[in-house]
């Protein structure tokens, strides 16, 4: 099937004004036949051999993330996860590292506002190794005083990097904090020094306890192996890790509708050109109008001949960077632009002329050729990711966690074929709006 | 650090504790294997199917680069590079990046040291039409007025934003402190003056001098069949006609400048950027693989530099190195960033494992690690059609065979901790480093000036990027 949906809108692209690029309809992307079990502790598993690298990637969900960071602790869910790389009953410190990057692999973590995922590649024949350790730590975390200061200070140092370091750090930070009135999503995912400094050793046990359990847990394994082996090794290893009879928090909060604009100042140190960020709510990431959003991004922001690049950066030469996104997420989220002046501009200027294009969305639909240039992109980052184990693991495991379904992976190409220039413009027209808007300026703080 | 490794060589002393299972056979590794002509032009072509999903990459590398740089114009290569793009053909800028971005793909370039280099990446179909538009980016770029004033401008706020970012401040400082005034030394970016000053003429000469056929190779990798691929290749690029090989800019090999220890002293700078510099060595020494083993043995997560100054002490979110090799020898530097008041802390961490890579020990349960970190990363490298596309550019850039990637892996098994060693002392000796600091100079001079009493401060306002001495005159 969706061989057929990609020959039709591969023949659908149109050529540029100059000499024709003709475009045969041959594009196939070929499903990912994902295997799925539920363990009785609720941990589910989702699985595809493939031989084509001999490596496996081996990925495991948490559905907890900075939205789960307790009161007056922001920043820890973040802090958490890298502590999952300390001891354990069973191993040491960074003994991961051990297993993953010693024997030629790797492995890291990243943790976003309504999951945290940690993810290794390693040759093949280590899968089982593997198996036993991401069991292991679900299991039987054991950090040690010295340890969990130490990685504390180096979120700390993180923090600096981010926020502190970079010229627009402060901007990026006052995203979430200007952004969300009631929902936990209002605190930043790195936190803050006080926060981070005011956390224990006894928050990192009750968080594991609370959260990293086998029925808050996905398990994703892509690559070269025995499907009877892994389904061995998975009942060995993770059957015994105990499902909690705790209940598993989920935040209630509900973010309230934006009921008019919203203006803020922010500012930073050697910020050498004013900047703006506009946000606005919109749904959930399974909300069906979802995919228009991902369309209306692109077309406003994916490469030099996107809407914002072509006006601001090109022709009007007002903003030195443009950049605009569907920040989708679990409970309702964000859709930004943003914007840095070129030099000679103020951030006025540019949060006109941003403004100007996303009011261009709503009244004018695009023509057919910008639509499919825009669908085109997007395909080609969808099979991008497919060029490697981890990343096919990636787009099973987003699948599941987010949408219940393995399937997703396989029928995004279809939803993101049926956006039509109509959904785009109503998408535009329905959030985009002045009610719904909060803008925020950055410039550079008064000298002392 | 050896401390982790002992647990899996001693179970024993795990007691009550289990022990991960061991690793069951190995898999071996299918290397790619190029296939290459060369047209009647002189264009090197080179072809490397693989096909896991359907994309493909094609690079046009021009052998030249940022190295090329004429005196006063630093930047020129990489600003011709950068406006091949904005114009082409019949094409203007914008419909060039509507033409490429309509075949569901991108379309880069940019100069580098060494090469200069466009490429497309497009889904596997739309090849010929993405390599038409390719070779009219390459042979027919516009480089019209307009265009390139539009250029420069953008390029003088990139450099605002760059210099506001202590990590880059310092790394071009490192460039200054290695290479003194040779080729390399420069921002391959140039700085605010050397755009300012470029010309449209110097665009043209730039261009007409090295990007001919015979200073050129094109590399396709990703879902295209190899007869199919030549065909494309001579259909796109047959008819491209230009001079003789440019000269390289063979500078000999830069006595590299005494050492300097260098504080450029910013107010409110969020962190402070820590780097460690030295002469490196060229892509085809003799000890590139060891020189290599012995990088890696300092950089990554769990390499020397990541383990004392993050895992061990927590005084940075990540510290690690680089061994960059290039036509001549190229810079070795190591760096991380701290808060201001441990600057001085992480400066002595990071030329403390300088010395100890030449002169302490290496066992092999911690080699054998490094070693097999290289080989991970390059197995994997290679199995994306970019990372197999900037492979087989950069062996084609350095005249190397292709045989070389299937004598890499053995190449870095075979190396010896001794080797390392002597590598580190006779290559990257503590005495011919230099050390650099961008940050609040008040949190950390006193502590610095205990430790290095030689050291110069220059006020960020005083810095100039351009010059030798890093001093504006």
């Amino acid at each position: 099937m969706t061989g057929v949906l990609l020959a039709v809108f591969a023949a659908a692209v149109s050529s540029s004004p100059a000499p024709p690029a003709r475009v045969k309809p041959r594009l196939t992307m070929p499903p990912l036949q994902a295997r799925l079990r539920t363990l009785p502790n609720g941990l589910k598993v989702v699985s595809l051999a493939d031989a084509s690298s001999p490596t496996v990637s081996v990925q495991v969900y948490y559905q907890v993330g900075s939205v789960d960071d307790p009161d007056q602790r922001s920043g820890f869910a973040h802090l958490f996860e890298h502590l999952m790389f300390k001891a354990t009953k069973n191993m040491k410190s960074e003994m991961m590292d051990r297993l993953t990057e010693d024997v030629g692999g790797f492995n890291n973590a990243s943790t976003g506002d309504d999951v945290t995922r940690y993810y290794e590649v390693v040759p093949a024949h280590y899968l089982e190794t593997l198996l036993w350790a991401e069991a292991d730590r679900m299991a039987t975390l054991q950090v040690d005083e010295a340890a969990f200061k130490s990685e504390r200070d180096v979120v700390k140092e993180e923090f600096r990097s981010r926020v502190l370091a970079p010229p627009y750090g402060k901007l990026f930070y006052a995203m979430e904090t200007r952004s969300f009135t009631v929902h936990p999503y209002r605190r930043p995912g790195i936190g803050s020094i006080e926060d981070l400094d005011a956390a224990t050793l006894e928050d990192v046990r009750a968080f594991h306890r609370t959260f990293y359990r086998p029925d808050n847990a996905t398990l994703i394994v892509v690559g070269d192996f025995d499907p009877a082996k892994l389904d061995e090794w998975v009942d060995r290893y993770f059957s015994k890790v105990p499902k909690p009879d705790l209940p598993l928090p989920r935040v209630t909060a509900v973010e309230p509708p934006r009921e008019g604009e919203k203006r803020f100042s922010e500012t930073g140190a050697n910020v050498p050109l004013p900047a703006v960020l506009v946000t606005y709510l919109v749904p959930p990431v399974t909300h069906p109008d979802a995919e228009p959003l991902r369309v209306l991004e692109a077309l406003l922001a994916s490469g030099d001949s996107s809407r914002l690049h072509r006006t601001l950066v090109y022709e009007k030469q007002l903003a030195s960077r443009v950049a605009a996104g569907a920040d989708l997420r679990l409970q309702p989220g964000l859709f930004y632009a943003f914007g840095i002046a070129a030099s000679g501009h103020g951030a006025d200027e540019v949060e006109k002329g941003l403004l100007a294009e996303l009011e261009r969305m709503k009244q004018t639909p695009v023509t057919a050729q910008e639509l499919e240039k825009a669908k085109n992109q997007l395909l080609h980052d969808l099979l991008a990711q497919r060029e490697t184990a981890s990343g096919k693991a990636r787009a099973l495991a987003e699948a599941v966690v987010f949408y219940g379904d393995a399937d997703r992976a396989n029928t995004d190409l279809a939803r993101l074929q049926a956006v039509s220039a109509a959904d785009v413009a109503r998408v535009a027209r329905q959030y985009l709006t002045e009610k719904n808007r909060v803008v925020i300026g950055y410039a550079q703080e008064a000298s002392k | 650090m050896k401390r982790l490794l002992l647990l899996l060589l001693v179970p024993a002393t795990l007691l009550s504790q289990e022990t991960p299972p061991a690793p069951g056979a190995p898999r071996p590794v299918v290397l790619p294997k190029p296939a290459e002509k060369t047209l009647a032009n002189g264009l090197r072509v080179v072809v490397a199917p693989r096909r896991n999903v359907a994309l493909v990459s094609a690079t046009v590398m021009i052998q030249t680069g940022a190295e090329a740089d004429p005196k006063g114009r630093d930047g020129l290569a990489d600003v011709t590079a950068s406006l091949l793009t904005r114009g082409a053909g019949t094409r203007t800028a914008p419909q060039l990046a509507e033409a490429i971005e309509a075949l569901g793909g991108g379309l880069e370039s940019d100069g580098g040291w060494d090469a200069s280099s466009a490429s497309v990446n497009v889904l596997a179909t739309n090849l010929p039409a993405a390599l038409a538009i390719l070779a009219d980016v390459v042979r027919r770029p516009t480089f019209a007025a307009p265009e390139v004033e539009r250029l420069r401008k953008e390029r003088l706020d990139d450099l605002t934003l760059a210099l506001k970012q202590p990590g880059t401040m310092a790394a071009w400082a490192a460039q200054r402190l290695v290479y003194g005034d040779a080729p390399y030394a420069h921002p391959s970016g140039g700085t605010p003056d050397s755009v300012g000053r470029i010309r449209r003429e110097d665009v043209v000469a730039f261009h007409r001098a090295h990007y001919v056929p015979k200073n050129a190779v094109l590399v396709l990798t990703g879902d295209v069949e190899r007869d199919q691929a030549f065909r494309a290749a001579e259909r796109a690029f047959g008819g491209w006609q230009g001079g003789a090989k440019p000269r390289q800019t063979a500078a000999a090999p830069p006595a590299s400048p005494a050492p300097r220890v260098v504080v450029i002293d910013r107010a409110q700078s969020g962190q402070a950027a820590v780097g460690v510099a030295a002469l490196g060595i060229r892509r085809v020494d003799p000890d590139y693989h060891r020189g290599s083993v012995a990088n890696s043995v300092l950089s990554g997560y769990s390499g020397r530099l990541n383990q004392e100054i993050r895992i061990k002490r927590g005084l940075s979110y990540g510290a690690g190195s680089s061994l960059d090799v290039r036509r001549e020898p190229g810079p070795f530097y190591a760096s991380a960033q701290t808060k201001n008041e441990s600057a001085a802390e992480v400066a002595t961490l990071l030329l403390a494992e300088l010395e100890r890579l030449a002169a302490g020990e290496l066992p092999a349960d911690e080699l054998t690690p490094r070693k097999a970190v290289l080989v991970g990363g390059y197995s994997r490298e290679l199995e994306t059609a970019e990372g197999l596309a900037g492979e087989l550019a950069s062996l084609a850039l350095y005249g190397l065979p292709f045989g070389e990637i299937e004598k890499t892996i053995p190449a870095i098994e075979a190396v010896q901790a001794d080797e390392v060693r002597e590598f580190a002392r006779k290559r990257l000796p503590r005495s011919r480093a230099s050390l650099v600091v961008v940050g609040e100079g008040a949190k950390f001079l006193p502590a610095l000036k205990e430790k290095f009493p030689n050291l110069e401060v220059i006020p960020e306002a005083e810095v100039d990027f351009s010059s030798p001495t890093l001093r504006k005159k």
